[in-house]
């Protein structure tokens, strides 16, 4: 099989392409620290979660200098918290939303940011952020998920801190 | 269709120097993309998610 | 000269009936296609927000799967009893699969479009990945599966045919279309395996109520093994058009017979361990399996950009032989006023641009920033969207004839309608893409929320809505040039000498040139099913053993729900 020249040169190519498209996939990885949502959560019952005690209260809370975690349950059409009240973190911190559905595929997305994630009932999707300057941004569901899908939207405010009270604080 | 033919090139005497061409330039647009695409639209944006440092 | 109602009037028959279904789910998908454009945009709403589900579910499925699919049986059919020159072996078998076919897309239409219809109690408003826990009517479920085995017997007509070819031919090279036919075949029964379990073992008999639930995660993973072939058996066929008969058109020869083969066994052998490339952002998948899943998706762009070459340089081959020059100067020497030509010249190039944003989509981590956003709805309009589709429109020019004895009505009409289809893609996937890298939710009746705006970074969203409607309805009218062309076409009277003959490219390298071991399709197969094996059985051991066979749930979704939660009964009853 006699391969012609060029075509030998551009396979070469596509290969250096490729690679580059790898090599930069593991610098994500590994050089900035990029974590894919995984496994790292176990399974729960999306019919009991009133028997979760993270997901009974669904909430924000301190669990150490800076560090938030944020129990999101995505159902159909809201998040909660999210949709009734904004989930609100200090400046400068680092964030685990742990979000599950209750009901069908959603998803917890931050437009506009690399915050995105699949909703799956009987899975908890971990997601650790850092925040930086107060802003406010907005949160969708980007998966169908029955007819109201398109009202289902929260709100996630990064406040100063001298803003920032716990609601188990007030 | 055959009418317009001029020559025939058969397989010695050709070498498809308009592809090479092409294809380089494809190359180019690609590997740009890609590091604007990769390292600045996205690395360049907040809320990236991290692993978590326990 | 002879075409190929001459040669083949029993098959030719069947190949105008897949065409003509095909025809009818372009035409009702494009003109929902332009509701989708029009409602998103808030130009006009013409049904309920919470209705617009039903159809995007009928835009999917029949453009997808129906138009796609039924095209490409046609289109399959004709290139392996062209390049045997022999018939297939029991045209009444060939009729019955497309029989099954037919019967399995109106079993399942019936409640895609009884949710449109008020007082028809059944729906299916899935969209097309009908991700348990929403549920569809049985029937959506029967249909489909009777659909899949309708394409499983087409594959066993097209190889049943080869076998009877191979005895009367014992020493013969496979003709390369058909080579073609059979690789893509084979890939397709290996994944398509993975839908027909989700639908048979888990998603029918649940809807039938027989299961009290499925576990969600499963029967997505179960979707996306065959979710991401099933775009190859998509571009197959339009990569079978672009080696055989866009070189001819071009007045060439194929640059490569052997690398051809090369790139369809590297298909066969990559395109369905990659699926967990749609899953990156899937809670309870460890990052291991999505990482494997991505380096094989990046290594499944080398045939393509293989394909790239080796198209071009015969079309290269076709314009220097028409007395093109230079370096660039013989691209003046093509055919453009062929729609045939220009057509799927165009629709390759859409293709080379669908190449970027395809490689962003396999890049892992950087999904955060695209999955479920308009880009993806950007990427896929210009691959199955158009790659497909406009190369299925523009060899329509060339096959109908063939298929019918009657010449097209007007080529100038459709070479507007390819550049129509060319301009408003270019318009309606530039905009969806922006959108997306904004943030931008794909399938979402009113993209536009209460409590934060999209800022786009070049241009605003008024512009990008813009971009989504001129190009959405320029489509729209291509599609409508396309259907009144053909069928103007169909209402003219026969005239054979008028048809070229039914022939395809000749190699410049040929089979001759390739070692045999390229035609053993059962030592390919054999390894393809060990990747799949390789790559597949630990995350669905895992998720198995995670969650359970049915478990562990969430509520079928639109039935009726126990306590607590809002009791619905329907999707249109939901949100007022
Ligand atoms: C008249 C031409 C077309 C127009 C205006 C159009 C428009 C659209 C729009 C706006 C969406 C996104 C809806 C949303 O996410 O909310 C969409 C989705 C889609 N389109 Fe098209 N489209 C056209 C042709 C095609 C063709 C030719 C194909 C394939 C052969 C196709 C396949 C799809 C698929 C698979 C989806 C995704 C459905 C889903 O998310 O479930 N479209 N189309
Ligand atoms: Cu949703
Ligand atoms: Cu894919």
């Amino acid at each position: 099989m006699n391969i012609h020249a060029y075509e030998k040169l551009w396979l070469a190519a596509s290969l250096v392409l490729i690679v580059l498209f790898i090599g930069s996939v593991t610098y994500g990885a590994v050089g900035a620290g990029i974590a894919m949502v995984d496994d790292a959560e176990g399974v729960i019952d999306p019919d009991a979660l009133d028997e979760d005690d993270r997901f009974a209260d669904p909430r924000v809370e301190e669990v150490g200098e800076n560090e938030y975690e944020v129990y999101v349950v995505a159902g159909q059409f809201f998040f909660d918290p999210g949709t009734f009240e904004p989930i609100e973190v200090p400046e400068h911190s680092q964030v685990t939303f742990y979000v599950t559905s209750p009901d069908v595929i959603h998803s917890f997305s931050i437009p506009g940011t690399n915050a995105n994630t699949m909703v799956i009932p009987g899975e908890v999707a971990s997601m650790t952020v850092e925040v930086g300057d107060p802003q406010e941004y907005g949160i969708v569901c980007n998966e169908f998920c029955g007819g109201g899908h398109h009202d289902m939207e929260g709100e996630f405010h990064v406040v100063p801190e001298d803003e920032f009270t716990l609601e188990a604080d007030e | 269709m055959t009418e317009e033919l001029h020559r025939e090139i058969g397989h010695d005497e050709y070498n498809p120097v308009g592809t090479l061409v092409l294809i380089a330039l494809y190359f180019l647009v690609l590997l740009l993309l890609w590091l604007f695409v990769y390292f600045i639209e996205f690395l360049g944006r907040d809320l990236t998610v991290v692993g978590v440092v326990i | 000269m002879t075409t190929y109602i001459e040669r083949f009037p029993a098959e030719a028959r069947v190949i105008r009936s897949t065409f003509f279904t095909a025809f009818i789910a372009l035409g009702i998908g494009a003109l929902f296609g332009l509701l989708q454009v029009l409602h998103r945009t808030d130009v006009h709403r013409l049904v309920d927000s919470a209705d617009y589900y039903h159809i995007l579910t009928i835009h999917g499925v029949l453009l997808a799967l129906t138009f796609t699919i039924f095209f490409l049986a046609g289109v399959f059919t004709w290139g392996l009893t062209t390049s045997l020159d022999r018939g297939v072996v029991d045209v009444r078998f060939t009729w019955a699969w497309y029989g099954l076919m037919v019967g399995g897309t109106a079993l399942a239409a019936i409640p895609m479009f009884g949710g449109l219809i008020d007082g028809i109690d059944m729906s299916a408003g899935v969209l097309f990945t009908f991700y348990a826990p929403l549920q569809a009517h049985p029937l959506f479920y029967l249909g489909l599966a009777l659909f899949i085995i309708g394409t499983w017997l087409a594959g066993a007509d097209w190889i049943w045919t080869y076998l009877a070819w191979r005895r009367e031919n014992p020493d013969e090279r496979i003709p390369l279309p058909t080579f073609m036919v059979l690789t893509t075949t084979l890939f397709w029964y290996l994944s398509s395996l993975g839908v027909a379990i989700a639908v048979v073992v888990f998603l029918l008999p649940w809807s039938l109520g027989l299961l009290e639930q499925v576990n969600p995660l499963l029967t997505r993973t179960l979707f996306w093994y065959f979710g991401h072939p099933v775009v190859y058996f998509w571009l197959m066929p339009t990569y079978m058009l672009w080696y055989v008969l866009l070189p001819k058109v071009a007045g060439g020869k194929l640059f490569s017979d052997p690398l051809a083969r090369v790139v369809f066994v590297l298909f066969l052998l990559l395109s369905t361990p990659t699926g967990i490339h749609h899953q990156y952002l899937d809670p309870g998948i460890a990052e291991g399996f999505k990482f494997i899943a991505m380096t094989n998706t990046m290594f499944l762009l080398l045939p393509s950009l293989l394909t790239a070459f080796t198209v071009v340089a015969s079309v290269e081959h076709g314009a220097r032989q028409r007395g093109g020059t230079g370096y660039l100067g013989w691209l003046g020497a093509l055919p453009w006023r062929d729609p045939v030509f220009t057509g799927m010249a165009l629709a390759g190039l859409m293709f080379a641009a669908a190449g970027f944003s395809g490689m962003v989509n396999a890049g892992m981590n950087i999904n955060y920033l695209v999955h479920n956003t308009f880009w993806i709805v950007g990427h896929f309009h210009l691959t199955v969207g158009t790659a497909v589709a406009l190369t299925f429109m523009a060899v329509t020019y060339w096959l109908l004839p063939q298929i019918t004895g009657k010449p097209i009505w007007s080529r100038s009409v459709g070479l507007a309608q390819v550049v129509t289809w060319f301009v408003g893609m270019t318009l309606m996937s530039n905009a969806m893409h922006r959108g997306g890298l904004s943030g931008v939710p794909r399938r979402t009746a009113e993209p536009q929320y209460e409590n934060f705006d999209f800022t786009p970074a070049f241009g605003t969203m008024a512009e990008l809505d813009a971009g989504v409607v001129i190009g959405g309805s320029l489509l729209f009218l291509s599609a409508v040039l396309f259907l009144g062309n053909v069928f103007v076409s169909l209402t003219g009277g026969k005239d054979l000498t008028s048809i070229p003959e039914n022939a395809y490219a000749e190699a410049l390298s040929g089979a001759e040139d390739g070692p045999l071991i390229l035609d053993n399709l059962k030592l390919w197969l054999v390894i393809a099913v060990l990747l799949v094996v390789l790559t597949y059985a630990l995350p669905i051991g895992a998720i198995i053993d995670r969650g359970g066979l049915l478990g562990p749930g969430g509520s079928p979704y639109p039935l009726v729900v126990e306590s607590g939660r809002a009791i619905s009964i329907g999707l249109g009853e939901v949100v007022a």
